[in-house]
C-alpha cells in the first residue's frame, strides 16, 4: 500500500514539474503548435479510414450482432427459467376438508405456484387424466397423492417440488387434527421457521460473480478480435506495399498511431453497445446481473478493457510489422496471446472459486493480466480504490513504454521485407 | 566527354555554372551510398533532375534504381549522401509535394478505388473535397471512371496499374517519381502513361522514371541517368547523346550488295554491310555531301540517313 501511495506521490510531482517547464517553453510550443497540427489531421485521417473501413466489414457486423445475442441468452435465460409461473392442476379424489385445501393453496403460494383445484370423479378417472396431463397431481381422500411418474431425487421443477410440500404439509396438518390441536397452536407450528445459518466467510453466490465471469469473457474475446485485426491490418499494410506510399506522405509513428487508436475507437464502440444493451436488457426483464457489485464490475470492464486494448496493440502492432505472410503470423500470435490466455483462465477460475487466490491479486497488478483480474477482484470487493487507481497507474506507464519500444520495432521493421525479422536485428541497426 | 553538350559523366569534372543554376530547381542527388551487407547497392551516386522534362532513371536490373528512389521518400536508410529539393534537404513536408508509384504496386486490395484516391489524397494535404474531385477527373483522364466504385483487388493488372498512376498524380505534385511505370503495360498503355508523363512536365512538374528495358523508353525520355552496379554511367539529354561522338550513315545503293564504293574512303569506316544496307562511321572531318556523290557514282541511292546512337549502345559503350 505504501508503494502505491509514494508511487503516486512521485508520478503527481513529475507531472506538475513537467507542466511548469512547459508553460516556461510556451513560445516554442506555440512555434510547433501548427506542425502538431498537421500531425494531428494525418492522425486523425489515418483513424477515419480504419474506423470507417472496420465499421464496414462484414466480419465486424456479424461479431457483434453474435456477441449482442449471446448476451441477451445470457440475461434472458436465467429469468425466464427463475421466474416461470404456471398454473399446476390438482385433481381431488373423494372429500377434502376445507383446511385441508386452503393447505393447499397456501403451500402452493408459498412455492409462487398458482394451483386450480380440480374434482376427480373416482380413481380411474384421476389415473386417465394424469397420464393424459391435463393434472399434475390427484389427491385420494386426504390420503394419498397419486403422481403419473415417480419423482426423481434431482427433481427441482415448481410441479415436483409443488408435490413435495403439498405431501409435507398435508401430512403435517393432519398429524395436527390428530393431535387434537388449538387452531391457535397449529398457527404457531405451522409458522415454525428453520434457524438463520451465517458463514464467517462471503458466499459463493456473490451478486457480482456472473457479471465478473461474462466481463472476463468479454474483455477476452474483444482483446482477441481486435489485437488481431492490429496484426493483420500492419501486415496487410507491408504485404501489399501499400506502406511504401503511404510514407511516402505521412511518419511511420503517425500511421502506427493512427490504426492503433482507429481499432481501439471501434473496439470501444462496440464494447459500449454490448455493455449498454446489456444494462438495459438486465433493467427491462428484472435480472440480477446487476445488483450488489456488479455496476462497479461493468464499470471496472469497460476501463481494464480500454487499458488492456492500449497494452496489448502496441505489441500486436509491433509484430506486425515484422511479418509479410499469414504462416509466419501464427509463431508469432501465439506466444503474445499467451498472457493473455493465462489472465483469463485465473480470472474465471478466481470467479468461480469464491474468493479471491493470493495469486489472482498478485496478477492484479501485472499489466498483461491485469484487464482480466482487476474486474473480478473488484466483484468480490477485493481491492480498494486507491489499489484499482495504482493497478491503472502501473499499466498506463508500462504502456508508455511498450508504445516507445513498439514503434521504434514498426518503424524499423515495417519497410523490410523478404521474411520474418527477428527482434534482434531489428534492435541491432543503429537509428536512422 | 564535351563540355558543351551539357553531358555529366561520373567521376569526370566539376559541375559546371549552368547546371549548378537548373539544380536550384531541381532534385539533386549528392554522392549518396547505401550498403546492405556485403551489397554495394549505391556508391557515391550523384545527378540531377531538371524540371519541365521526362527525365528516364535507367540501368539494368539491380543497378540501384528502385534503392535510389526510395531513398527520396525516405524509406532507405542511406549510408552517406544527401537529396536535395529546389536546395533544401528533402524532408517531411517536401516528400507531402511529391508523387511516388513504387515498383511493387502499393494500394489497400479491398478497399473501394475512388475512397482509397481520396484518402490519399487527403494524406497529401489535399480537402477532402478536392481530393475526391481530382480523383473523379484523373480515373477519367486515365480511362476507368467507371471503377472508381470497385475495390482495388478486383480490377486488371493494367487498371491497378492506372489507379496507381493517379494515386501519384492526384495532389499535383512537383516531383514526380515512378518506378518502372510502364512494366507490364500493352502499347496503348504506354503511349496513355507517357503522354501524361509528358504533359505533367510541360506543366512545371519534375518528373522521373525507371526502366530496365533502355530502348523502350528512348523515345519518351528528354533526358536520361543511366546508372550501374550504384554509380551514375552516364547523364544528359536523350538527343545531344545520342547524335554526339561520331557520326553513323546508313546507305543503300539500287542493285548494289557489297558497298565497294565505300571501301578506301579517307575517314570513312564500314561498319557494316547487310542486306544492300551499308553503316558507315563518319571522323569528324569528313563532309556527309562527298560521301553521297561516291555513292550516286555508284548507282541511284535509295537511302541515306545519319543513324542515332541507341541508348542500349550508349550503355555498353560507357561501361566497356
Amino acid at each position: 500500500m505504501r508503494i502505491v501511495v509514494i508511487a503516486l506521490l512521485v508520478i503527481v510531482v513529475v507531472a506538475v514539474r513537467i507542466y511548469r517547464r512547459r508553460r516556461r517553453r510556451s513560445n516554442i510550443a506555440r512555434r510547433i503548435h501548427a506542425r502538431s497540427n498537421a500531425i494531428r489531421s494525418d492522425v486523425g485521417l489515418v483513424v477515419a479510414r480504419e474506423v470507417r473501413e472496420r465499421f464496414r466489414g462484414r466480419i465486424f457486423k456479424i461479431g457483434t450482432l453474435f456477441i449482442l445475442v449471446v448476451v441477451a441468452a445470457a440475461i434472458v435465460i436465467p429469468v425466464l427459467h427463475s421466474g416461470k409461473v404456471k398454473t399446476q392442476e390438482v385433481g381431488i379424489v373423494g372429500t377434502l376438508s376445507a383446511s385441508l385445501r386452503s393447505t393447499i393453496t397456501s403451500t402452493a403460494a408459498s412455492a409462487d405456484v398458482t394451483v386450480h383445484v380440480v374434482t376427480e370423479s373416482s380413481v380411474e378417472t384421476a389415473k386417465s387424466d394424469l397420464a393424459s396431463g391435463r393434472i399434475n397431481a390427484a389427491i385420494l381422500n386426504g390420503r394419498e397423492i397419486l403422481v403419473n411418474s415417480p419423482l426423481s431425487p434431482s427433481d427441482n421443477s415448481a410441479g415436483t417440488q409443488l408435490v413435495r410440500a403439498v405431501a409435507e404439509n398435508l401430512g403435517i396438518a393432519e398429524a395436527f387434527q390428530a393431535a387434537h390441536l388449538s387452531p391457535s397452536q397449529s398457527e404457531v407450528l405451522k409458522a415454525a421457521k428453520a434457524l438463520p445459518i451465517t458463514s464467517v466467510k462471503p458466499g459463493k453466490g456473490s451478486p457480482g460473480k456472473a457479471t465478473s465471469i461474462i466481463g472476463s469473457i468479454l474483455i477476452f474475446i474483444m482483446l482477441s478480435q481486435y489485437n488481431t485485426w492490429i496484426l493483420m491490418g500492419v501486415m496487410e499494410e507491408k504485404s501489399s506495399r501499400v506502406i511504401e506510399v503511404l510514407l511516402s506522405a505521412v511518419r511511420p509513428i503517425q500511421l502506427l498511431t493512427g490504426k492503433v487508436l482507429g481499432i481501439g475507437l471501434v473496439a470501444l464502440t462496440q464494447a459500449s453497445v454490448i455493455v449498454a444493451f446489456a444494462l438495459i436488457l438486465s433493467k427491462a426483464v428484472g435480472s440480477s446481473l446487476l445488483h450488489g457489485t456488479a455496476p462497479l464490475v461493468v464499470v471496472s470492464t469497460l476501463v481494464w478493457l480500454v487499458l488492456g486494448y492500449a497494452f496489448y496493440s502496441w505489441l500486436y502492432a509491433a509484430a506486425g510489422s515484422m511479418v509479410e505472410r499469414q504462416d509466419q503470423v501464427q509463431s508469432l500470435a501465439l506466444p503474445l496471446s499467451l498472457p493473455m490466455i493465462f489472465g483469463y483462465i485465473m480470472a474465471l477460475t478466481g470467479a468461480s472459486s469464491g474468493s479471491p487466490s493470493a495469486l489472482l491479486k498478485v496478477l492484479g497488478y501485472l499489466p498483461p493480466t491485469a484487464p482480466f483480474a482487476m474486474p473480478v477482484l473488484v466483484g468480490f470487493k477485493a481491492v480498494t480504490w486507491w489499489e484499482f487507481l495504482g493497478s491503472a497507474m502501473i499499466s498506463v506507464i508500462c504502456t508508455i513504454g511498450i508504445a516507445r519500444a513498439a514503434a521504434t520495432v514498426y518503424r524499423r521493421a515495417i519497410l523490410r521485407t523478404g521474411g520474418r525479422i527477428r527482434l534482434r536485428e531489428v534492435f541491432r541497426r543503429t537509428a536512422r | 566527354m564535351q563540355r558543351s553538350l551539357h553531358i555529366h559523366v561520373a567521376d569526370s569534372r566539376p559541375l559546371t555554372a549552368d547546371i549548378l543554376s537548373a539544380m536550384a530547381n531541381s532534385l539533386h542527388v549528392e554522392g549518396i551510398s547505401r550498403r546492405f551487407g556485403t551489397l554495394t547497392a549505391l556508391d557515391n551516386l550523384s545527378f540531377s533532375v531538371p524540371t519541365g522534362q521526362v527525365v528516364g532513371f535507367l540501368g539494368p536490373n539491380g543497378a540501384g534504381k528502385t534503392t535510389t528512389m526510395r531513398a527520396i521518400f525516405g524509406l532507405t536508410d542511406l549510408d552517406a549522401g544527401t537529396i536535395t529539393w529546389k536546395g533544401s534537404v528533402v524532408g517531411q513536408a517536401e516528400r507531402r509535394r511529391f508523387g511516388y508509384m513504387p515498383e511493387e504496386r502499393g494500394l489497400y486490395p479491398g478497399m473501394l478505388v475512388g475512397e482509397q484516391l481520396q484518402y490519399l489524397g487527403q494524406l497529401h494535404g489535399m480537402g477532402a473535397s478536392d481530393a475526391a474531385a481530382a480523383s473523379t477527373s484523373w480515373l477519367e483522364r486515365l480511362g476507368i471512371a467507371d471503377r472508381a466504385d470497385s475495390k482495388v483487388e478486383a480490377l486488371s493488372h493494367g487498371n491497378q496499374q492506372r489507379v496507381q498512376m493517379a494515386a501519384a498524380l492526384l495532389h499535383g505534385p512537383e516531383l514526380l517519381v515512378l518506378d518502372e511505370p510502364l512494366a507490364g503495360l500493352d502499347p496503348s498503355g504506354i503511349d496513355d502513361i507517357g503522354e501524361v508523363l509528358t504533359e505533367q512536365a510541360r506543366s512545371g512538374c519534375c518528373v522521373i522514371f525507371s526502366s530496365h528495358q533502355l530502348d523502350q523508353v528512348e523515345d519518351l525520355c528528354e533526358t536520361v541517368v543511366i546508372i550501374d552496379k550504384g554509380r551514375l554511367v552516364v547523364t544528359g539529354e536523350v538527343d545531344e547523346l545520342a547524335t554526339s561522338g561520331p557520326r553513323r550513315l546508313v546507305v543503300r545503293v539500287e542493285g548494289d550488295r557489297t558497298a565497294s564504293w565505300a571501301e578506301g574512303v579517307a575517314g570513312v569506316s564500314v561498319s557494316e554491310v547487310k542486306g544492300g544496307e551499308v553503316r558507315l562511321v563518319l571522323d569528324a572531318g569528313v563532309d556527309s555531301d562527298g560521301v553521297l556523290q561516291l555513292a550516286r557514282s555508284a548507282g541511284r541511292v535509295t537511302e541515306f540517313v545519319f543513324e542515332r546512337r541507341r541508348l542500349s549502345e550508349l550503355f555498353r559503350e560507357a561501361v566497356k
